[in-house]
């Protein structure tokens, strides 16, 4: 018998109304970072190419930072408003607050996004072909950087919106422990406190000034480090949502009950301690850091494994628990009584599936030997392609199916569109990811638009360079068009009349919260243990740095993917001020 | 009818039954409902331990993949 109940919209109409408006940007980005990724799998291929490769890192630039910062975060916000407001049972203290933070990210996106795809037009002369990583000598643009800022400022309220809202639920229910899913956004804001130090110094106090002609030079691999700092936390501020969808959503899609909250409060602890101490593996190449720096980054990375492998068992039982109750029997028998025409479960459940493929090549990536052997290779797209790609933007799209109706009170327009749709993706990542990986351990380069020089043969061990060149494109093709499938589904949804009886509750955990220590709600206690190793793995390092190259660098020129050579920076903003205004 | 939005601690009489809203309608109800004490997950043991299976059965493929056909790269 299913109990009738309100909607998240029904109870909380504003609310429900900026995590639409959060999902609308998350979705526009995924929409416009599709179909840059397709022209890049195209044209990479050799396959169809329609844009000059002098253009290809203006689209490589756009696919990054609109997917991976703006369709994530975006979806992350309004994912966690829902989750705080649904489990504090409470609105935000000021719903104002909460309307200026989104506009802040949004403008910040804008800014960046628009300042990005200005490199198509050359007769403008602004650009930020930077990419996603941004290195200096490569400039943007200050609009880039500036829009980086706001957007950050904007996370950053959105944080403290979150905190202010749960210490006034803490205020009237002081004995309670925190829910689950509060702490989820909690201990993630705290993680992305400590990770975004990195890339605010980085850009406020160098490349920002840098580019607006302030100061001539700045220390390459000083920046490229901070970045770092950030760019390996940032994958795990994609990675919580989902993990939240796994751990609170996925167990009742299942048909049974979360199997341990404590072993979910844990695992996001260790994000937090563990998370930030590592971004030196991805510096592995880089000269100017001492070996032992490397090594402990690596110790640390491989203590990750912990979480993600903790949170395997977590979530696999919690599904195993589902089919259990539906009658499943068997070692793995099980398997097939799960809910699998529910395109949220089953979209869930392969995303999962292709982050255990990615936590194999991850182990790859992070072992320092074994890294020389892919580093800069095509391999490294392939992995995160399964990560990012697919373990977050596949659990993100499935959620939308089950969250989306709660927000708007009306049904999906299309359930086996749906279905078809997340195993589309499951089958275009697999061919995509599976001939990058390949490629990459042949040695074909990442980022670029010409991966075989005229005269150069790759040395292939079996197959050959085109085959893999044709499941590329195949696999591009397929995310594409599952991801135009995911966006007409849910435009189509809107034309649906408005029902009741959407409503839907999350089942207790069948360990609960009173099963665990208290000190695990202690966030002090983490935030200042997390800061702690931080200052232990970066200190030193970050030192040797500045003493070596000097805190803005020994000289040298900006490369120029920028206006900045052309006229002076700041009468560029002042201009493109004067033209808004 | 519940009042709102329950956190996810509490209220598990509401979960019972309640189909999800993103499944087929005639999705069927689970059949009983299994404790802490009665669920023993093997399956999920089963599964973890074909993982492990496997990631070992790459690394030794990793091995003649890349070693074999490569020179040995030293750190240091």
């Amino acid at each position: 018998m299913s109990v009738e109940q309100e909607t998240f919209v029904d109870r909380y109409p504003q609310e429900a109304e900026l995590v639409r408006r959060a999902f609308l940007v998350a979705f526009t980005a995924l929409g416009l970072g599709a179909l840059f990724g397709i022209i890049q799998a195209l044209h990479r291929t050799n396959v169809l190419r329609f844009i000059p490769s002098t253009d290809y890192y203006t689209v490589l630039t756009a696919h990054g930072v609109l997917m991976v910062i703006v369709f994530t975060i975006f979806y992350l916000v309004g994912l966690y408003q829902w989750a705080i407001t649904r489990s504090l049972d409470r609105s935000p203290t000021n719903i104002n607050f909460t309307r200026a933070w989104l506009t802040l990210m949004t403008v910040g996106s804008a800014l960046t996004g628009i300042t990005i795809l200005l490199g198509f037009v050359d007769q403008v002369g602004i650009s930020a072909d930077v990419l996603f990583t941004f290195y200096a000598p490569l400039q943007a643009h200050p609009l880039f950087y500036t829009g980086l800022v706001v957007f950050i400022i904007g996370t950053w309220l959105a944080g403290v919106d979150w905190f202010r809202t749960w210490l006034h639920w803490k205020q009237d229910n002081p004995d309670e422990r925190i829910p689950l899913q509060t702490f989820m956004v909690l201990t993630s804001m705290i993680m992305w406190y400590v990770a975004t130090i990195g890339v605010a110094v980085a850009t406020l106090f160098f490349l920002l000034p840098w580019s607006l002609g302030f100061i001539e030079t700045v220390n390459p691999l000083l920046t490229r480090t901070l970045f770092w700092f950030f760019g390996h936390p940032v994958v795990y501020f994609w990675l919580l949502p989902a993990y939240m969808l796994w751990y609170t959503v996925l167990p009742k899609l299942a048909g049974g009950r979360l199997f341990s909250d404590p072993l979910a409060r844990v695992v996001f602890v260790l994000f937090v301690l563990l998370s930030t101490p590592v971004g030196i593996h991805h510096q592995y190449v880089d000269p100017g850091i001492a070996e032992g720096f490397k090594f402990i980054a690596m110790t640390n990375t491989m203590f990750l494994l912990l979480p993600s492998l903790l949170t395997a068992f977590t979530v696999v039982a919690s599904m195993e628990h589902g089919a259990r109750q539906r009658g499943g029997e068997g070692l793995f028998g099980w398997l097939t009584v799960l809910p699998w025409r529910d395109p949220a479960f089953t979209g869930m459940a392969l995303a999962g599936l292709m982050f255990a493929a990615g936590g194999f090549s991850g182990m790859i990536n992070a072992g320092m030997n074994i890294n020389y052997l892919i580093h800069n290779t095509i391999w490294v797209p392939g992995h995160f392609h399964l990560t990012v790609g697919t373990a977050v933007a596949l659990t993100f799209m499935a959620g939308t199916y089950w969250l989306w109706p709660q927000l708007t009170n009306r049904r999906i327009y299309s359930r086996p569109i749906g279905l078809l749709q997340v195993v589309m993706w499951f089958g275009g990542m697999a061919l995509m990811s599976n001939s990058m990986h390949v490629a990459g351990l042949y040695g074909v380069p990442r980022r670029t638009a010409e991966p075989e020089y005229a005269g150069f043969d790759f040395n292939t061990a079996f197959g050959s360079i085109s085959e893999l060149n044709i499941q590329l494109a195949v696999g591009g093709t397929l995310l594409f068009v599952s991801t135009l499938l995911f966006l007409g589904n849910l435009g189509l949804s809107m034309g649906n009349p408005k029902v009741e009886g959407l409503g839907q509750s999350l089942p207790e955990p069948l360990s609960g919260a009173s099963d665990s220590p208290r000190v695990l709600d202690n966030m002090k206690l983490w935030a200042g243990i997390a800061l702690l190793l931080v200052a232990l793995a970066y200190v030193l390092p970050l030192g040797a740095i500045i003493q070596n190259g000097g805190l803005f660098g020994m000289g040298g020129d900006a490369y120029p993917v920028s206006v900045l050579g052309a006229f002076d920076g700041l009468d560029a903003v002042r201009e493109l001020l004067g033209v808004v205004r | 009818m519940s009042r709102g939005v329950p956190a996810v601690e509490d209220e598990e009489e509401v979960a019972e039954g309640e189909q999800s809203v993103s499944a087929p309608v005639t999705q069927e109800e689970p059949e009983r409902k299994l404790t802490h004490e009665e669920f023993d997950p093997k399956g999920t043991l089963a599964l973890i331990l074909t993982y492990f299976a496997v990631l070992a059965v790459m690394w030794v493929f990793m091995y003649f993949v890349e070693f074999l056909g490569n020179d040995l790269i030293v750190v240091g």
